[in-house]
């Protein structure tokens, strides 16, 4: 179970960070600055968490992903996150759809429960799909599409190296961008210390161990990889002050902005504003 | 500037631990090719980060540059930020020292701390990435590199502010013969035009010819044992058993069973009472 769990951990971790060696600057959504790319798909990103209407939502997620495709992005690579994402979501939504989480007019009848009380709750005569239920799981799921969608775009069209940079570019503090960028940049050994640790815990039985085996090795690990991360967090500080650090961080200037950055911008804030309009 | 450190009486503890150097008196003079030698545990690392003003005397004094390092002198200007462009420091652990989103900002990151110049750092990070001959890396996560690479990468992000010396933590450890080989090439040819001091802290004996003309062994008490030319040193087998860096050696010859020191960087011969002579 906890081999399980931390294989996929690393896989999904992998993946993440292994985005910035593909995306490298294919197609000219690549080719953007990160700054632009941070602002105009957030912009868009905080209009879709405002809008109330289908149309719209459905919209963002459309132009989503056009802005994928035309944009010369890995489809496959942006599907994966398009696809497994959402349909997570709409397992999340689909109970609101029921009358016993949302009241409204009945649509469809799916069996007899009977009416009653249990415990506190008032159980209704029947388990329905109400129209209004429908109505806000859908809208549940289409935001959270276009949301992860949008967010997905960014990850798949920058590398996460100058997506930090852009952070700084936009004014968020150099100190906070540089933690913020060896979290990520140390998840990574983190993960692989942590499957490092209970690959050599299995390697050391033979056969199967009991749960609560198990169980007790995991607290084991956990105490062996914060120990393990301590020690990483102290080297790092002192490899800094080696090169000179002297408690404030001094980071390489941004290039400028071309034309194409400043219409992207544009165009998503347009966009942002069009959507919002529409409510 | 002929004494680049000059240890007198230097011992050191971690918090609540027995010291893990004693009372280590040396100097270190410029250009020379210094291997400190000793087991797993002796104090190489300890020392290092002594000379490198990351840790600091607890008894005795450390002077580098003829300055005596301290946890002050080594922020204060202008002898700190000096000290830590003139001495770059390889650690053990290449994970940690590469901490930057990307490479050309690792390479970077020391001359932004000192202040330069943003296209003279531009222009020198292309230089440097090129002397080691790993420009395409320069835009890569290093988390994603081979541990070859990350070496590499490391190494340039000290040589890019030009230091007179490199403290190198057992550099050559994780790395394939051919990367070995290229790793030690280049610390020879750095050597050979500059006059660099390099200061190596290893257990490995085969490695020591490569990087030192003299070596200081530390023992397992966390003393100096010897300070010898490094020829010397690989000959002295008494002393190289004495700090545990070789064992005696047990191993069967037809019927007999035998045991001698044994040393795993030459072929030497040895006979046994039979008088059957054979080699390693
Ligand atoms: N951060 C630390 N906290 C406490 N004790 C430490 C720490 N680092 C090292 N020590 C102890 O100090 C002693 C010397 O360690 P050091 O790392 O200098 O040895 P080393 O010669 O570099 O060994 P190795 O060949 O394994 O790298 C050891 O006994 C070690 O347990
Ligand atoms: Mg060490």
């Amino acid at each position: 179970m906890v081999r399980r769990g931390l294989g996929g951990l690393v896989g999904i971790a992998t993946v993440l960070l292994d985005d910035g060696l593909a995306a490298g600057r294919q197609g000219w959504l690549g080719r953007v600055d990160a700054r632009a790319k941070l602002l105009g798909l957030l912009s868009v990103l905080v209009a879709t968490t405002f809008l109330r209407n289908l149309g719209p939502l459905a919209l963002c997620l459309g132009a989503a992903w056009a802005l994928a495709w035309f944009g010369g992005l890995d489809m496959r690579r942006v599907a994966l996150a398009l696809l497994a994402v959402p349909a997570f979501t709409l397992a999340l939504a689909a109970p609101a759809a029921f009358n016993v989480v949302t009241a409204g007019t009945p649509l469809v009848v799916l069996c007899h429960l009977g009416g009653g009380h249990w415990g506190p709750w008032r159980v209704p005569e029947f388990l329905t799909v109400t129209d209004r239920g429908l109505f806000v799981a859908a809208r549940f799921a289409l935001r959270s599409a276009a949301c992860v969608s949008l967010a997905s775009v960014l990850a798949a069209a920058t590398r996460p190296q100058d997506l930090f940079k852009g952070l700084r570019g936009l004014g968020v503090p150099a100190a906070f961008v540089m933690v913020a960028a060896m979290m990520t940049r140390y998840l990574d050994l983190l993960l692989r210390s942590a499957e490092e640790i209970h690959l050599a815990k299995l390697s050391r039985s033979l056969g199967g161990v009991g749960v609560a085996r198990e169980q007790a090795w995991a607290a084991a690990g956990m105490g062996e990889l914060y120990r393990r991360s301590r020690t990483v967090a102290e080297s790092v500080a002192e490899a800094m002050v080696s090169r000179g650090y002297t408690g404030e961080v001094h980071t390489l200037r941004q290039g400028r902005w071309s034309w194409q950055d400043g219409t992207f911008v544009a165009g998503c804030l347009a966009f942002g504003a069009a959507l919002l309009a529409l409510g | 500037m002929d004494k680049v450190f000059d240890f007198r009486g230097v011992s050191f503890a971690y918090p609540g631990r027995e010291p893990s150097l004693r009372e280590a008196t040396f100097e270190v003079a410029g250009g020379e090719r210094l291997a400190i030698l000793g087991a797993n545990g002796s104090g190489k690392s300890t020392l290092l980060h002594l000379m490198d003003g990351l840790y600091f005397a607890q008894s005795g004094e450390v002077r580098a540059f003829g300055q005596r390092l301290t946890p002050e002198s080594v922020e204060r200007p202008p002898f700190g930020p000096l000290f830590r462009r003139r001495a770059g420091f390889l650690f053990q652990n290449s994970d940690a020292q590469l901490f930057c989103p990307s490479v050309e900002e690792e390479l970077a990151f020391g001359p932004l701390q000192m202040g330069w110049k943003e296209e003279e750092i531009l222009r020198r990070v292309g230089d440097t990435l090129g002397l080691l001959g790993i420009a395409h890396l320069r835009d890569r996560p290093p988390h994603g590199l081979s541990s070859g690479e990350k070496k590499k990468v490391a190494l340039a992000s000290l040589l890019i502010l030009s230091p007179v010396v490199l403290l190198l933590d057992e550099p050559t450890a994780g790395l394939d013969p051919r990367s070995q080989g290229i790793l030690l090439e280049l610390l020879d040819d750095l050597h050979g035009m500059g006059g660099l001091t390099l200061v190596t802290a290893t257990h490995d004996l085969e490695l020591l010819p490569h990087i030192s003309d003299r070596v200081l062994v530390l023992g397992e008490d966390h003393r100096i044992a010897a300070d010898l030319p490094t020829e010397r040193a690989l000959g002295d087998t008494g002393l190289l058993l004495s700090v545990n860096l070789i064992h005696a050696h047990r191993h069967r010859h037809g019927a007999m069973v035998h045991s001698h020191p044994h040393q795993h960087t030459r072929t030497h011969d040895h006979a046994h009472g039979e008088g059957k002579d054979h080699l390693h």
